[in-house]
């Protein structure tokens, strides 16, 4: 692509805990392009939302970024700013949308006071100037009668309100990126349409680019034109979203399309990834994934897998990229067989 | 489906929550988390109750189970009457109808061991003690899926999935006949789900059980449900088979829900029914269809704010609670006199129906 | 296809060394320096109570010469010095360590008997019944615990150890039991709660099974610091002359025998104050650490 947004290469990210270093995020590379929505995919432990933290670099103790480089287009490097350039990038050149929106709003202050805050912070403009595009803003998110709704408190918005103020408070600045980590998880199925509807549409409106964080498949599909796959702190996949859908190649991917049951699509039983995801302070030697794998060989146990490229715009952490005949040949994963239960 | 009567049955069952203000708390208004809701259970069937927040599917569930108490209503258990057992009755009843819980975490007693946990019913039911309790629990945990020899592990040990299989073999350890599943796979990551959910279908052929299936994600609940029945404002507004309700739904509610569905599939970018604005609070709910404010529903009119609409037949096994669908037993004449315009008419739009 | 549908997925790896929540807390604890010392202390301070009549060099009661071994500054012979009555203070302090932990502990056994009693049962029978048991509470809580204790004490006209212990425990189980009932609240509608009463667990069950063993961590932590008030406040009386009668030796009887000259006879003050406040210290740092050891599940 063209110049990229944002340039990460080889972020590491590690937890200090009682029980060892958790290395959430441990080599992840990829760059974002203006005006594209990246979708970044992975369940539990994969390391998606420690990224998104560590991009705005609010990684707080036992956690810190280890190591690595997030550039931005101007050259900078995030991960070395100091404090008060930091602070001048959040909200305004970058912005946030977080899971849950009551945690994400103070409970003490009106929500219109709390959008038009991010324009005193970054514009430095009046009250009044700030108060009246915070009011302009929650009406372009939707939220019918946004003058008088911009004086109540979050507690008085149910969580759809709640997520539109919180688009409202990340796009004010008009950002070059917003992250979006998982934004509509914890709302109603109906509502989440209404919300992807209005962020799809926002972007067009504002051209921002989106990193659109989520363990929803079906979210990846509807919003995003590329997608990175993350599992155990490593990204294990990228392609377009098409080529991603049609032909996954790593079989974490794989497994994940199979086992999500599908409406009209009548299935006897769900297929099934066995076993769980290793422990962050103990990833397997080699292929993370291989334990869960029903195609792994002896040098997926000894062999670290780069990022192959398979295709014009596709990566995939495999070594089936060299031994693409391995394929044919499944077998029970490593973990099944080792954790049948004795008689 | 075998025999005739139906497992459980649920008759005009309302649950009201009073909302109370002031220093003396007085009363001034209730939430109607559940209002006049009616179904059968047959035995050996998975019933799906699917909707959003609010509508009253959970406190549904724990009301059967009078974890809750109802306002009103009627439940009966094999013909029994549940709402007037006693507490030794109820007691007795409670290995008979069992509840898997949602959230993995704050289910399971964080100091109790596992096995103490799975053990609890054994004890309380005088099931089994001693070692041949032990040996229960050793076989409970090897048919969930985990390693028996952990059995003195705590929970916090054990991943979201693994807990919530703890909860299952709780759940079992009484040899229920019913299971209130309230969304137990919507706390646990994709892969995972899939696991839980073809446990318990395993368990459910292995065991002759029946289960009501709480859930918000629709997918699922087509997956694992033999009927479904959708609610909303604590209503049941459509009430069919899975097959006929994934591709014939009748209530606009229900369309919009479908069509809100994200699909796993890029080239499948269709179109969407939004519904305006938010769920309306269930203390103060619309009048006439609670539904009507966001409906779609072309022949939509000042009849569907004034009548509460019957839930009725409109093709064998296929209940809906819309006057606006034919047929229905609310007359065009009853409809105009309270200012209907539109006559009924059927409406099922694409963007509803997964092929 | 090679996603079939597989059936054991569920625990495979060997899990890690077993970790029962009270394994955990007091390994967490352990973790810190300050209460490895703390630890290290108090329980330097508790042998000395448990094995004082085999380590005291003298009887604590005697008084073996009244003229010329009285008020005898810390000597090789009399480490700590002699007190008025001409008895060694070492033996003293030492027997001191026995009686005022002995009635630290038992006070505070007392007030958490009390105090988890009540407010469990405040917080788990809940409405009218917890609405009159906080109020009588609120009445309790508002007299002052020491005035209490001093009231009740110079009007008794002797008491023995037995008595002081039941008064002292009677009066500090008000702010226990207020957390403890806040607790249950919190409690009891945790799922695992709503858990045990779908598998028909009785009322008495929950409360035993489920509800006290999670009452466990602010429990220890409150009794820790209970006894550590404990121990501050019979000193107190002691000096007040209301504390354990006389002659027996506890580490507030010994400051006050020292009392009317406490300039001259500053042993009598310095060394029983140097053990209490060990052992308040101590115990304070063991309570510090063990709630943080909860909070951070």
């Amino acid at each position: 692509m063209t110049t990229p947004l944002l340039s990460i290469r080889d972020l590491r990210t590690w937890f200090y805990t009682e029980s060892g270093v958790a290395r959430a995020v441990d080599g992840v590379s990829f760059d974002i392009g203006a005006g594209e929505t990246l979708g970044l995919v992975g369940e539990s432990g994969s390391g998606k939302s420690v990224t998104a933290l560590s991009i705005l670099r609010l990684i707080q103790p036992p956690g810190r970024i280890e190591s690595g480089s997030v550039i931005e287009f101007d050259g900078k490097d995030i991960v070395t700013l100091g404090d008060a350039e930091i602070r001048n990038i959040r909200g305004n050149r970058i912005s946030m949308i977080f899971q849950e929106p009551m945690s994400a709003l103070n409970p003490v202050f009106t929500v219109g006071d709390q959008v038009a805050e991010v324009a005193r912070v970054h514009a430095g403009v009046s009250r009044k100037e700030a108060w009246d595009r915070a009011v302009e803003m929650l009406a372009l998110t939707g939220i019918p009668d946004a003058e008088s709704r911009a004086k109540q408190y979050p507690h008085q918005l149910s969580g759809g309100m709640r997520q539109r103020v919180l688009i409202a408070m990340a796009l004010m600045m008009k950002p070059a990126l917003v992250i979006a980590d998982e934004p509509t998880t914890a709302l109603d199925v109906t509502i989440q349409a209404q919300i992807l509807d209005l962020l799809v549409d926002l972007q067009k409106k504002i051209g921002t680019s989106i990193l659109m964080i989520t363990h929803d498949l079906g979210v990846i599909a509807e919003t995003a034109s590329r997608v990175i796959v993350m599992y155990a702190g490593e990204v294990v996949e990228q392609a377009e979203v098409d080529s991603l859908f049609a032909k996954p190649h790593h079989p974490y991917t794989e497994g994940l399309m199979h086992s999500m049951p599908h409406i009209g699509h009548d299935q006897e039983r769900l297929n099934v990834i066995p076993g769980t995801v290793p422990a962050p302070t103990e990833w397997p030697s080699g292929c993370r994934f291989r334990e869960r794998c029903p195609y792994s060989w002896d040098r997926c146990e000894t062999e670290h897998p780069p990022l192959y490229q398979i295709g014009e715009d596709h990566v995939s952490r495999c070594h089936l990229a060299i031994e693409p005949e391995r394929r044919n040949h499944p077998h029970p994963p490593v973990v099944v067989e080792a954790g049948v239960a004795a008689a | 489906m075998n025999g005739t009567e139906p497992l459980v049955s649920v008759r005009n069952l309302k649950k009201e929550f009073p909302i109370r203000k002031g220093v003396l708390s007085r009363q001034v208004g209730a939430v109607k988390a559940v209002n006049d809701v009616s179904f059968d259970v047959a035995r050996g069937e998975t019933l799906g109750v699917v909707g959003e927040s609010g509508c009253g599917k959970t406190t549904t569930g724990r009301a059967i189970l009078r974890l809750i108490e109802p306002t009103s209503g009627e439940i009966s258990f094999e013909g029994r009457d549940v709402r007037s057992m006693g507490t030794s009755e109820l007691r007795a009843l409670r290995r008979e109808m069992q509840i898997i819980f949602q959230d993995p975490v704050s289910s399971l007693n964080p100091r109790m061991s596992i096995g103490a946990i799975i053990r609890e019913g054994l004890t309380i039911h005088k099931l089994a003690e001693g070692a041949a309790a032990d040996a229960r629990v050793s076989q409970l945990l090897q048919e969930v899926g985990l390693r028996p020899e952990y059995s003195n592990r705590y929970p916090h040990e054990f991943s979201g999935g693994q807990r919530q299989r703890i909860g299952i073999a709780r759940a079992l350890s009484v040899e229920p006949k019913f299971i209130v599943c309230d969304e137990p796979v919507s706390a646990l990551d994709v892969s995972v789900q899939a696991q839980v959910i073809n446990l318990l279908e395993d368990l459910q052929r292995d065991h002759d059980l029946t289960y009501m299936f709480i859930a918000h994600d629709l997918s699922v609940v087509e997956h694992i449900a033999d009927r479904v029945a959708v609610m909303y404002l604590g209503k049941i507004v459509e009430l069919a088979t899975a097959d006929d309700l994934y591709r014939e739904p009748l209530m606009p509610y229900t369309q919009a829900l479908l069509s809100a569905v994200p699909v796993a599939d890029p080239k499948a970018r269709k179109e969407r029914i939004l519904l305006q604005g938010d769920v309306p609070s269930p203390a103060n709910p619309p009048s006439g269809c609670v539904f009507h404010p966001r409906c779609h529903h072309p022949a939509k009119d000042a009849a569907c704010a004034a009548i509460v609409p019957p839930l009725e037949e409109k093709t064998p096994g296929h209940f809906v609670a819309c006057i606006k669908q034919p047929p229905t037993t609310v007359s065009w004449e009853q409809q105009k006199e309270a200012g209907g315009v539109h006559p009924p008419e059927r409406y099922l739009p694409l963007a509803a129906v997964h092929a | 296809m090679p996603w079939q549908t597989q059936d054991f997925a569920g625990n495979t790896a060997p899990m890690r060394l077993r970790e029962s929540p009270l394994g955990l807390a007091l390994r967490r604890v352990l973790r810190k320096r300050s209460s490895r010392v703390a630890f290290f202390v108090l329980g330097v301070i508790l042998l000395m109570g448990l094995l004082a009549p085999l380590i005291a060099p003298y009887d604590p009661a005697a008084q073996p010469d009244i003229v010329f071994l009285k008020s005898l500054p810390p000597s090789f012979a009399h480490p700590f010095g002699t007190d008025p009555y001409s008895r060694d203070v070492l033996s003293r302090v030492i027997y001191g360590a026995r009686l005022s932990l002995m009635i630290g502990v038992l006070a505070t056994i007392v007030s958490l008997t009390f105090g988890v009693a009540y407010g469990a049962i405040a917080g788990y029978a809940g409405g009218a019944l917890d609405a009159v048991m906080m109020r009588v509470l609120d009445a309790f809580l508002s007299i002052p615990r020491l005035l209490l204790l001093i009231g009740v004490l110079v009007a008794w006209p002797r008491y023995s150890v037995g008595a002081l212990v039941l008064f002292l425990g009677l009066t500090g189980w008000f702010g226990l039991s207020r957390i403890v009932r806040g607790q249950v609240l919190a409690l009891k509608h945790a799922e695992f709660v709503t858990a045990a009463q779908a598998l028909g667990a009785s009322r008495r069950r929950i409360l035993w099974r489920h509800l006290l063993p999670n009452l466990v961590s602010p429990i220890v932590v409150a009794a820790t610091l209970g006894v550590a008030h404990v121990i501050v406040l019979e000193a107190g009386l002691a000096y007040l002359g209301i504390g354990v009668p006389s002659p027996s030796a506890s580490w507030g009887n010994i400051i006050y025998d020292g009392a009317d000259q406490p300039a001259t006879l500053w042993w009598m003050s310095l060394f029983p104050g140097l053990f209490m406040v060990l052992t308040v210290m101590t115990l304070n740092i063991l309570a510090e650490a063990l709630s943080e050891a909860h909070e951070r599940r």
